[in-house]
């Protein structure tokens, strides 16, 4: 039988082609399709945890219920929470941070941006603000001196050496202004990231907003296998007993809302690679159909030679079958090997994310995954050989007089 | 002669002298200005704002001259040293750790003042009134026991922070007991009411108002007049940006 479908195959070569690369086109689709989503959940993984909540982040819980006014003096006591994690069975490191809106002021012109203030030593171990410095260098601890996103710099027109003044709302609810010194570029490769931040050193913040020994977060990195939900879940209690105020702890992919619908619309993806197999699989169906109204005669005659219905449809299941795994594995293939050539090269969204703020790199690169390219390949052949079913039931009904009578 | 006598005699000539015998919107403005505008003044006093986050108090000096220059000092520790200059339209704000003199103008005066209800414009404002404003009369009231005139005031100028206004002004005293500021098409920004009044060379002044920001919920901020003098000798050179920074 397999002998007879592969002979079948091949006697009409330029269809059986047309069909295969129908599929090898979807599975092509397919694992570019994924190696992107891949791609970009990786990247905006490593872009939360590096910029934006290290693995895990604790705030306090009235912050956080008073968020969106941003409420500073509901902020977290340095010292102690650093004791407490710097100690916590599971925890790597940690380090404070706050983030806060301000205005830049230069001159007579003024524009809004985000400072993120940082405990730049114990920040090593989380952004990569040294690797990411294209001028000048990082900021020394005490001195009025700050990192600008490269972005903010070119649309400011200021770079190092520069003096811009900062104005805050600052936790005793009033304001203050201070002026800086532009030591630095970065290159965050987040677009929003270089547009609208400044960094600078934790306790020039805390002198600015009136927040000595007091941060607005604490980031936190966990040892290597260790739980993230359950390290938040004892940080959270430990802290709340430490410091007496209740404490918001979450883990990373908790915090991120689209993040978190990365994660869970994996079965979204799968529908959209059935919905792509099935319009590559019409092909298939059609061109069966064609072939068995031109075998009609053939299939009388095998009928009337003694096959039986189960085996004319497991014949032309067969040809289905070996089409679609050439063709699958084709497009797998060609598929991975674009994916390997853009993930070393990167696909530049620069100018589509530019006034998106979104937590995604400019430049991605989709990462290859050889699970996900065997799963593609085994989903499309399974799919466009069950699509043969339907011609093949039909072929099967045939009686014999009314197709050997067939002209 | 003392101020009060003028306001007085000015009233009795308005009143007597109008055809009708009847009061004017234009005449009780004009009398309200008479009152509240001083060629000069130093005064000491401070602003709390309510919020849902509690309650926050700043104090703070300030001394005028004319009509558009003034210097407001912060003295309350989270301000300490912070200062606004304003002089005709220009506004400054000084930061004691700021190299440079922040410039608010236009639009940015209408931004709140260390988060209160008030905003830059509404603590540093001066000016003739019918100068800026059209004023009609549209009747009386009686506001915590005290007769008031109702005066409703359009702006001549669209950049007016509050293009439409009403007003209640004390009909023994001329001084505002109660306002709206409001847009163009007249919804309501703001609502002022006078709390407790003092008096000041024989004027009656607001010692301490309330303040609603109505585009704010659950906040106000009652401002505080501690001590008042008027008219009293000062220094060009108090209000110039060299005296800011130093």
């Amino acid at each position: 039988m397999v002998t007879l479908a592969l002979r079948n195959i091949t006697r009409n070569l330029r269809r059986s082609l047309l069909c295969a690369f129908a599929i090898a086109v979807s599975a092509m689709s397919i694992v570019l399709l994924f190696a992107l989503i891949d791609g970009m959940e990786m990247d905006m993984r490593d872009n939360l945890i590096k910029y934006y909540t290290g693995e895990i982040r604790i705030r306090s819980s009235a912050y956080a219920q008073n968020e969106r006014y941003r409420p500073l003096h509901q902020s977290l006591d340095e010292r102690a929470l650093t004791t407490l994690l710097d100690g916590m069975d599971g925890v790597a490191s940690s380090s404070g941070r706050i983030e806060f809106p301000l205005s830049i002021h230069l001159g007579d012109r003024s524009r809004p941006a985000l400072g993120l203030a940082l405990d730049f030593e114990r920040e090593r171990d989380f952004s990569d603000l040294e690797e990411i410095l294209t001028e000048g260098r990082m900021p020394t601890y005490g001195a009025n001196e700050l990192l600008i996103g490269a972005a903010l710099s070119s649309n400011l027109g200021i770079g190092t050496g520069e003096r811009v003044t900062l104005l805050s709302s600052t936790a005793l609810f009033s304001t203050n202004a201070m002026s800086f010194t532009v030591v630095g570029i970065v290159s965050p490769p987040v677009g929003a990231l270089s547009g609208s931040t400044l960094y600078l050193g934790l306790e020039r913040a805390q002198r600015l907003l009136f927040m000595e020994g007091q941060v607005q977060q604490m980031i936190v990195r966990a040892k290597h296998g260790v739980l993230l939900s359950s390290l938040s879940a004892r940080i959270a209690d430990q802290g709340e007993a430490a410091l007496g105020i209740e404490i918001e702890s979450k883990p990373f992919d908790e915090i991120n809302e689209l993040f978190a619908i990365f994660l869970t619309a994996r079965l979204i993806y799968y529908i959209i690679a059935l919905v792509f197999f099935i319009l590559g699989s019409t092909v298939i169906i059609n061109t069966t159909m064609m072939v068995i109204y031109e075998r009609m005669a053939e299939i009388g005659m095998m009928k009337a030679m003694g096959m039986r219905d189960g085996e004319i449809r497991t014949l032309f299941l067969l040809e289905g079958a070996f089409i679609s795994a050439a063709g699958a594995l084709v497009g797998v293939l060609v598929g991975v090997a674009i994916a390997e050539i853009l993930g070393r090269v990167g696909l530049d969204f620069t100018e589509a994310m530019s006034g998106v703020d979104m937590e995604i790199s400019s430049i991605l690169y989709p990462q290859t995954n050889l699970l996900t390219s065997v799963m593609v390949y085994l989903y499309g052949v399974i799919i466009a050989s069950l699509a043969t079913l339907i011609p093949t039931r039909r072929a099967a009904k045939i009686q014999v007089v009314e197709a050997l009578n067939y002209v | 002669m003392s101020r009060k006598a003028i306001v007085f005699i000015l009233f009795v000539v308005l009143v007597t002298l109008s055809p009708l015998g009847a009061i004017t919107a234009e005449q009780i403005i004009s009398a309200l200005d008479a009152n509240t505008h001083f060629k000069s003044s130093h005064s000491m006093g401070s602003i709390t704002t309510v919020d849902r986050f509690g309650e926050k108090t700043s104090t703070f000096e300030a001394w005028s001259k004319g009509e558009h220059t003034s210097l407001i000092e912060f003295t309350s520790r989270a301000e300490r040293g912070q200062k606004i200059l304003r002089t005709g339209s220009n506004l400054y704000l000084y930061y004691p750790e700021a190299d440079q003199l922040i410039r608010l103008q236009g639009a940015a005066l209408r931004q709140s003042v260390l988060g209160s209800d008030l905003s830059y414009e509404d603590m540093t404002k001066e000016g003739a009134t019918l100068s800026s404003y059209r004023a009609t009369l549209l009747g009386e009231e009686v506001v915590n026991s005290t007769p008031c005139w109702i005066v409703k005031l359009e702006a001549k100028s669209r950049s007016s922070a509050y293009p439409v206004q009403t007003i209640w002004v004390d009909q023994a005293h001329f001084v505002v007991h109660k306002a709206r500021y409001a847009t163009a098409s007249e919804r309501a920004l703001k609502e002022m009411e006078v709390i407790e009044m003092m008096e000041v060379n024989g004027i009656m002044v607001a010692k301490e108002s309330r303040i609603v920001d109505l585009l704010k919920r659950n906040s106000h901020t009652i401002m505080r007049i501690e001590s008042l003098e008027v008219d009293l000798p000062l220094s060009d050179a108090l209000f110039t940006l060299e005296n800011l920074s130093w």
